[in-house]
C-alpha cells in the first residue's frame, strides 16, 4: 500500500549513475530484483543488507552459469567470503558485465574470476579448473589427461610472454586486446 | 622500471662492496628493498598501468618512502633486526590478507595513486575495478579536494557533465526505437554469436532496402506521380522511319481471365506490366514551370547512381569498425587455443539446455583444434610419394567440383534462352516457362554444393579450410550463376547470336518492345521466387522434419537429426536477394521496398523456424570475423550489379518505345546533354576538375598520404614488437631477482645462525 519501503532515493541513484556503467533504468530493475529475493518480512534494502550465495544463484541469469560461484566470490565483499551480495556488490557485478563497460574493466574480472586460488596468476591449475568448467564435466565431453596437458602447454605457449610457467594479468589483457568478440560476450542484462 | 633496476643495483653495490659494519644489516636492508619492489610490482599489476610515465614516478616515490621507513627503523632501535624484519613481515602480511593462504589482495591499490591523477575527469572513477564503498571514497576524497582549476576549465567541466548526462538519456530513449533489439537479444541467448550475426546482417538490410526506397521516392516516384500529365514525345530524335520501334501494347486485350491476375501478379506480366513498378511506365517529362525545373530522365538516372553509391557507403561505414578491430587482431597472431578459453564463454547463455549445448560446442572446438595440430604434424611427416599423390588427388577433386558449377551454368543459360523464346505462353505452363531460370539457379544453388561436400570430404584438408573451401565455392557458384542469367539477358536483347532483328532499332525490338521492363520482370521474378522457395521449404521441410524427428523413434530419426541453422547457406541466400534487387532497381524502381517487405516477413519466418525447429549449431561461427564475411560477400554482389548497371547505362540503346529514355540513344547521354545547359563558369570549372592539371597532383597527393600512412603503421608495429621483447626481459630479470632473494635470504640464515653461535660462546664465557 503506498510508496514501497524500499525506494531508491533520487540522490543515491544519481550516485550509483556515476559510479557504475548501469543506465537508471537497469539500475532500477536491479533494485526490483534484488528486493524480490529477499525474505518477505523484511523487503528494506540498507547498505548493509546482505543477500545469500544461493539466493543469487537462484536467478535465472547465473543459475545455469559454470562460473556462478567464482562470479560471487570475486564480487563479495564480506569479510567471511561466504560469497553473500550487498546491493551495491550487486550493482558492480551488473555493472562490469554491462554493455557500456570498458575492456579493462571486463577483463580486470574476467581474470579474478579464472583465477581459482586467488593468488594473481592463471598457473597450471587454474587453467586445467577453467577447461573442464568449460567444457563441463560430463563423460563425453571430459578432455583425457593427455589432451588437457596438450591444451594447457599450447595456452602457455602463446599467452605467457615472459615465460614464468603463469599468465599474470597483464599478459591476459593483450590476449582479450586481441579478441574483438569479448567484451559483446562478456555480457549478462537483467 | 628503469629507476628502481638501477636502485637495486646501487644497493647490490653498496652490500657487496661494504667491508666494515654490519655487513648483515645492509644486505638486509637490501633485501627488504627487493621485497618491497615486489610489493610494488604487484600493485602495478592491479592498477595496469606498467608502461606509463607515471608508473615508475609513482612506484619509486613508494618504494624510496618504504625504504626510508625501514632505514629509521634500523637505526633508531637496538633491535633493529627484528624490527625491520617485523615491518617487512607486516608489509608482506598486507598482501596476504586473508587467512585462507596467500591470496591477493586487489583492493590494496592505494589511494596514493590520487596524487598523480589530478586532471583525470570523474568519468574515471567507473573504469576502477574496485568495490562499491572505496569507490565512493575515492569520490569523497576527490570532491574535499578542491582542485585550482581556471573559470574555464570548469565551465568545460560542467558542460562534459550535463552532455554525458543527455547523451545518457537520449540513449535510453533510442534503444526503445532499434529494431528488434529484444528479439535479437533472445536469440542470442539461445543460439550463440553466430545465428544473431545473422539476424543482425538481416535487420542491417531491411534498413538498408528502407532507406534506398525512400530515396527513390522522392526523386522518382514522387514526381512521376506528380508530373504524370506532361509527356513529351515529341522530342524524340531522328523520328525518320522508326514508327515501327515505338509499338508497344503492354495493357491486356479483351476479357481477362480471373486466375490471370493471380499469375500475373506472381510474374510481373498483365496489369502489373504498365505500372509504376516498372521502367516502362515513367515518362520523359521535363517540367520546366516559372523558376521551377525538374528533368525526370536526369533524376532517375542520377537517383539510380546515387542509390549504389550510397548503399556501398553504407556497407563500408558498418564494416568500418569491426574491420579496424580486425586488422589490428590479425597481426599479432594470438593462438586459438588462449583465444577459445579466455573468451569463448557467453555469459549472456541461459538455462540448462543452453549451456549444455555450449560447453558442447566449445569441446568440439577444441577437439578440432588437437585434431589439426594432429594432421599437421602428420602431413609434415609424409612421404614425397605421399605428398604428390595427394596434391594430385585434390587437384582431380577440384577439377571435378568445377565441372559441376560449369554444368550447372550451362544449365541456366539454356533454360534462360527457352524461358525468353516461350514469351506467348500462357496458364500455369506458361508460368512454369516463365519460372525456368528462378527454378534452375535455385536447383542448381542446392544441388552443387551437396555434392561439392561429397567431393570434399576425400580431399583431406583440415576442417577450417574444408569449410573456407566450401564458402567460397558456394559464393562463386550464386554469383557467377546470377551473371550467367544476366548475359543470357543481354546477348538477347542484343543480339549477339545473330544481328538480323536488331538492324532496325539497335536491340532486339521484336521479342523484347520494352527491354528494361523485361529485365526488370526477371528480376522480380527472381525475389519473388526466392521467397516463395524459403517459405515452402519452411513449411513442407522444416516442420514436417521436427514432427518426424520428435514423434518417430528409429534409427532414420537418430541419423537425420534435427535441423541445424546453417548461417553460411543462409546469408548466401541474404546475399543473393539483395544482388538481385541491386541489378534490377534500374528497371523496376519499386523492388527495394518490395525486398523491404520480403526481408521483414522472412525475420519473423526464420525466427518462428529457429526456434520451434533449429537446435543450435555444434560448430559455431564466431560472430566478428563472420559479419566482415557477410559484408565482403555483399559488396562482391554489390560489384556484379554495379557492372550490369554500368553495361545497361553506356552500351545498350534505351527502348524507344516506352521509358524515360525513349528519345537517346544511349542512357548514359542525358548526362552531358545536361551539362552543356550549364553555365558557361561551371562547365569550365567542372572540365579543370577532370583535366590531367588538377587529377595528377591529386593522385600524387594521396600517395604521398598513403606512404605516410604505411610508415605509420610500420612504426607502430615496431614498437609492438619492441615492447614485447622488453616485457620478456623484464620477466627474466624478475626471475633472477627473485633467485637473488633466495640465496641472499639463506646467506643471512647462515650468517645470523654463526653470529648467535659466536654470541652464545661470549656469553658463556
Amino acid at each position: 500500500m503506498g510508496t514501497t519501503a524500499s525506494q531508491l532515493g533520487k540522490d543515491l541513484l544519481s550516485e550509483y549513475q556515476e559510479l557504475t556503467f548501469l543506465t537508471k533504468q537497469e539500475i532500477l530493475l536491479a533494485h526490483k530484483r534484488f528486493t524480490e529475493l529477499l525474505p518477505k518480512e523484511d523487503r528494506t534494502v540498507q547498505s548493509t543488507t546482505r543477500l545469500s550465495m544461493e539466493k543469487i544463484l537462484s536467478m535465472p541469469e547465473l543459475k545455469s552459469n559454470p562460473f556462478r560461484k567464482r562470479i560471487c566470490h570475486v564480487f563479495s565483499t564480506s569479510d567471511t567470503k561466504d560469497g553473500s551480495l550487498t546491493f551495491e556488490d550487486f550493482l558492480d557485478l551488473l555493472s562490469a558485465f554491462s554493455d557500456s563497460a570498458t575492456l579493462e574493466i571486463k577483463s580486470h574480472y574476467a581474470f579474478r574470476i579464472f583465477d581459482f586460488d586467488d593468488d594473481g596468476t592463471l598457473d597450471g591449475g587454474d587453467l586445467e579448473k577453467l577447461v573442464n568448467c568449460l567444457t563441463g564435466e560430463t563423460d563425453d565431453t571430459r578432455l583425457t589427461p593427455e589432451e588437457m596437458r596438450q591444451l594447457i602447454r599450447n595456452i602457455l605457449e602463446e599467452s605467457d610472454i615472459d615465460k614464468d610457467g603463469t599468465v599474470n594479468l597483464s599478459e591476459f589483457q593483450h590476449v582479450i586486446s586481441r579478441s574483438p568478440d569479448f567484451v559483446s560476450s562478456f555480457k549478462i542484462v537483467l | 622500471m628503469l629507476s628502481l633496476l638501477l636502485e637495486n643495483i646501487f644497493f647490490t653495490w653498496l652490500g657487496i662492496t661494504s667491508v666494515s659494519g654490519p655487513v648483515y644489516q645492509i644486505t638486509f636492508i637490501y633485501g627488504a628493498s627487493l621485497v618491497c619492489w615486489m610489493d610494488c610490482i604487484n600493485i602495478s599489476a592491479a592498477r595496469d598501468r606498467e608502461l606509463t610515465g607515471d608508473f615508475s614516478v609513482v612506484e619509486s616515490t613508494e618504494c624510496l618512502m618504504e625504504l626510508s621507513e625501514l632505514h629509521r627503523q634500523t637505526s633508531a632501535t637496538g633491535n633493529s633486526y627484528h624490527g625491520a624484519s617485523q615491518s617487512v613481515r607486516l608489509r608482506s602480511k598486507s598482501v596476504a590478507s586473508n587467512q585462507n593462504g596467500p591470496t591477493f589482495n586487489w583492493g590494496s591499490s592505494p589511494t596514493q595513486g590520487e596524487v598523480q591523477n589530478e586532471s583525470g575527469p570523474f568519468l574515471d572513477l567507473r573504469e576502477r575495478p574496485l568495490p562499491m564503498h572505496l569507490k565512493r571514497a575515492i569520490r569523497e576524497v576527490q570532491q574535499m579536494r578542491v582542485p585550482v582549476v581556471t573559470s574555464w576549465q570548469s565551465w568545460q567541466r560542467s558542460k562534459a557533465k550535463s552532455l554525458s548526462r543527455f547523451r545518457a538519456e537520449a540513449g535510453g530513449i533510442f534503444s526503445y526505437i532499434i529494431l528488434w533489439r529484444k528479439a535479437l537479444h533472445k536469440i542470442g541467448g539461445h543460439f550463440g554469436g553466430g545465428v544473431q550475426s545473422y539476424f543482425m546482417f538481416l535487420r542491417f538490410l531491411v534498413v538498408l532496402n528502407f532507406m534506398s526506397f525512400m530515396l527513390i521516392a522522392a526523386f522518382v516516384l514522387i514526381p512521376s506521380i506528380v508530373f504524370k500529365s506532361t509527356s513529351t514525345t515529341n522530342m524524340t530524335i531522328g523520328s525518320t522511319g522508326q514508327e515501327k520501334c515505338k509499338e508497344y501494347n503492354p495493357n491486356p486485350q479483351g476479357l481477362v481471365l480471373f486466375y490471370q491476375y493471380f499469375l500475373d501478379l506472381l510474374s510481373g506480366t498483365g496489369f502489373m506490366e504498365y505500372s509504376y513498378l516498372f521502367y516502362g511506365y515513367y515518362n520523359d517529362t521535363v517540367v520546366d514551370n516559372s523558376g521551377f525545373h525538374y528533368n525526370l530522365p536526369l533524376a532517375y538516372l542520377l537517383t539510380s547512381v546515387f542509390y549504389f553509391a550510397f548503399c556501398l557507403i553504407c556497407i563500408i561505414a558498418r564494416m568500418g569498425s569491426t574491420l579496424h578491430v580486425a586488422v589490428a587482431t590479425s597481426s599479432g597472431a594470438i593462438g586459438t587455443y588462449s583465444k577459445i578459453m579466455f573468451t569463448g564463454w557467453d555469459y549472456d547463455c541461459r538455462g540448462d539446455q543452453a549451456t549444455k549445448l555450449k560447453q558442447k560446442s566449445i569441446h568440439y572446438q577444441l577437439q578440432v583444434e588437437l585434431e589439426e595440430q594432429r594432421l599437421q604434424t602428420m602431413t609434415a611427416s609424409l612421404t614425397l610419394g605421399q605428398t604428390v599423390g595427394l596434391y594430385s588427388l585434390r587437384v582431380f577433386l577440384m577439377f571435378l567440383s568445377f565441372t559441376f558449377i560449369v554444368a550447372a551454368f550451362f544449365g541456366i543459360f539454356e533454360a534462360t534462352t527457352f524461358s525468353q523464346g516461350q514469351v506467348g505462353a500462357s496458364g500455369i505452363l506458361g508460368l512454369i516457362w516463365q519460372y525456368l531460370p528462378s527454378i534452375v539457379i535455385t536447383t542448381g544453388n542446392f544441388v552443387v554444393p551437396l555434392l561439392c561436400d561429397q567431393i570434399a570430404r576425400f580431399e583431406g584438408y583440415s576442417p577450417s579450410t574444408t569449410i573456407i573451401l566450401a564458402l567460397f565455392r558456394s559464393v562463386f557458384l550464386r554469383m557467377v550463376s546470377l551473371g550467367v542469367l544476366l548475359f543470357t539477358l543481354w546477348s538477347n536483347i542484343t543480339c549477339f547470336k545473330d544481328s538480323q532483328p536488331c538492324q532496325l532499332c539497335q536491340y532486339n525490338q521484336k521479342d523484347y518492345p520494352c527491354w528494361e521492363t523485361s529485365v526488370g520482370q526477371e528480376m522480380y521474378k527472381l525475389t519473388m521466387f526466392d521467397f516463395l522457395i524459403t517459405i515452402a521449404m519452411l513449411i513442407l521441410v522444416e516442420f514436417p522434419r521436427r514432427l518426424f524427428v520428435d514423434h518417430c523413434s528409429c534409427a532414420l530419426t537418430r541419423w537425420v537429426g534435427r535441423q541445424e541453422f546453417l548461417v553460411p547457406a543462409n546469408v548466401l541466400g541474404l546475399v543473393y536477394g539483395q544482388t538481385v534487387v541491386w541489378t534490377g532497381a534500374l528497371f523496376c524502381p519499386l523492388l527495394p521496398v518490395i525486398n523491404t517487405l520480403k526481408f521483414f516477413l522472412l525475420f519473423y519466418c526464420k525466427k518462428v523456424t529457429l526456434f520451434s525447429n533449429c537446435c543450435p549449431p555444434v560448430k559455431t561461427f564466431r560472430s566478428t570475423t563472420s559479419t566482415i564475411f557477410f559484408l565482403v560477400v555483399l559488396l562482391f554482389g554489390w560489384g556484379l550489379a554495379l557492372v550490369a548497371m554500368i553495361y545497361s547505362l553506356a552500351q545498350i540503346h534505351p527502348s524507344q518505345s516506352c521509358g524515360p529514355f525513349r528519345s537517346l540513344s544511349t542512357m548514359w547521354e542525358i548526362v552531358p546533354s545536361t551539362f552543356y545547359t550549364l553555365s558557361l563558369l561551371t562547365q569550365s570549372f567542372l572540365f579543370y576538375m577532370g583535366s590531367q592539371a588538377f587529377s595528377i597532383p591529386l593522385f600524387v597527393f594521396s600517395c604521398v598520404v598513403l606512404c605516410y600512412v604505411a610508415a605509420l603503421a610500420a612504426v607502430y608495429g615496431n614498437s609492438v614488437n619492441l615492447l614485447k621483447a622488453q616485457l620478456k626481459l623484464e620477466g627474466r630479470d624478475k626471475q633472477f631477482l627473485v633467485k637473488q632473494i633466495e640465496e641472499l635470504s639463506q646467506k643471512i640464515g647462515v650468517q645470523m645462525r654463526d653470529k648467535a653461535d659466536t654470541f652464545d660462546s661470549g656469553a658463556a664465557h
